[in-house]
């Protein structure tokens, strides 16, 4: 089967480009759809608004990833995966922000930073970024003591006191890379229990220097320079508390990156895509894959498996004339 | 002038040598992140060669300077005018609002 499109060559700044696929991210799903559509021979554009590699970057040791049994770092399994796209001819293109997707004849437009692509589908694999929590300190001390990542900024707190906000998957295990240099970390949990892996809890658990104040609600984030303290309050009680830190790592959660799609698929309130088992999304031609879906687990292994099936059912969906969407 | 490797002790040096803005980014090999950054660096060392010098500190081998900084998280990009620092940003950038970002600084320098 021959290609029905080939993508123009990359370094363009301006004018339309033409692919049979544009997939917006270049994380896991964006990547695992990439090799697929390629592999299907389908002129495959991936555009990603960084490097590629969504959130694994920020990930230290990604240990439940199947076929590496020693565990593998985020960065190390995200680099493999671009290779293997670009290996099978996806064209990766380094892109400013996705601002409009639109649907002209049979065409999807996806557009931004003066430049725009038409394809015949499109996979959404455009993920999610941390959650800020609003609170008083925190845009204030971000580099200064805030942290979304702790595999970045975690060896700068060697033998100091932190805090991790949220003990959801991301939460302790990140967490549990700090305890290699901290001297303690305080687990902070809005919700009365923990939600990350039974596993993760019981290796924390048995840690020196891990406090877990469940059920506690993060109100604010103080210092002069840097971050020296934070206030959290006892949900339960209403009961307020400092607690003497240096660092602040914040894992509550994430929010889609979803602006382009409003008014042109189906959003969730909280604006994740919805889809059927498909993939596809209430656009014809247009699927979603990864963390941006409206879906219970958000795994690296969840969204290769969304990503292979966006991918197979983009196709579908091409090789069918557009008959399904 | 294209993304320099330099020892944190050579800041101070090329900072205040030159006229032009200088951005010395404060990286380390293990931080997923400033793998995302150097491409974009490089690029725009290219880009914005007129204006900017780029250069680029391995935290793990200056770890002295990187305390004196204040560097609590990498990668961090600190902006010199002059041997002062006129701004600092942290965190990946892309290129268009990292370009920005120093043509609004280069800018205010003329003015």
């Amino acid at each position: 089967m021959s290609r029905l499109f080939v993508p123009d060559p990359p370094g363009e700044e301006t004018g339309s480009t033409e692919a049979d696929v544009v997939i917006v991210g270049g994380g896991p799903a964006g990547l695992t759809a990439a090799i697929y559509t390629s592999r299907e021979t389908l002129g495959t554009i991936l555009l990603e608004q960084r490097q590629c590699g969504g959130l694994p970057l920020t990930t230290d040791i990604v240990e439940n990833y199947p076929g590496f049994p020693e565990g593998i770092t985020g960065s190390d399994l995200v680099a493999r995966m671009k290779d293997q796209a670009s290996r099978f001819g996806t064209e990766i293109v380094e892109f400013g922000e996705v601002e409009r997707t639109d649907r002209e004849n049979d065409r999807i437009v996806v557009a931004g930073s003066g430049r725009e692509y038409q394809a015949g589908a499109v996979v959404v694999a455009s993920g999610s970024v941390p959650k800020k929590l609003d609170v008083p300190g925190e845009e204030e001390f971000v580099g200064k003591g805030v942290s979304y990542c702790a595999v970045c900024d975690g060896p700068f707190y060697k033998d100091r006191d932190v805090a991790v906000i949220g003990c959801g998957n991301s939460g302790l295990q990140e967490g549990m890379f700090l305890l290699d240099y901290v001297r303690s970390v305080t687990f902070v949990e809005f919700l009365p229990e923990m939600t990350g892996a039974k596993i993760l809890q019981d290796r924390l658990r048995k840690r020196e220097g891990t406090t877990f104040l469940l059920n506690h609600a993060l109100t604010a984030i103080e210092g002069e320079d840097f971050v020296e303290s934070i206030t959290v309050r006892d949900r339960e009680t209403g009961e307020e508390r400092k607690v003497e830190v240096s660092g602040v790592f914040i894992y509550a959660g994430f929010q889609p990156n979803t602006a382009f799609l409003q008014g042109v698929a189906e959003l969730s309130s909280d604006g994740y895509v919805r889809t059927d088992e498909e993939m596809r999304t209430s656009a014809p031609g247009i699927f979603a894959a990864g963390d941006v879906r409206v879906k219970k687990i958000r795994q690296i292994t969840t969204a290769c498996s969304d990503g292979t099936i966006a991918a197979l059912s983009a196709s579908e969906y091409l090789r069918d004339g557009r008959s399904k969407g | 002038m294209a993304l320099q490797e330099i020892q944190g002790k050579q800041i101070s040096e090329v900072t205040s040598a030159s006229d032009r803005i200088s951005v010395v980014d404060f990286s380390a090999d293990w931080c997923g992140p400033c793998k995302m950054i150097h491409p974009v660096l490089e690029k725009l060392s290219d880009e914005m060669k007129d204006k900017v010098d780029f250069y680029t500190v391995d935290v793990d081998e200056s770890q002295q300077e990187a305390n004196n900084f204040g560097i609590r998280g990498v990668p961090t990009m600190i902006v010199f005018l002059d041997g002062k620092e006129i701004d600092r940003m942290v965190g990946f950038r892309d290129a268009n609002s990292l370009k920005s970002s120093l043509e609004s600084l280069a800018t205010a320098k003329l003015d």
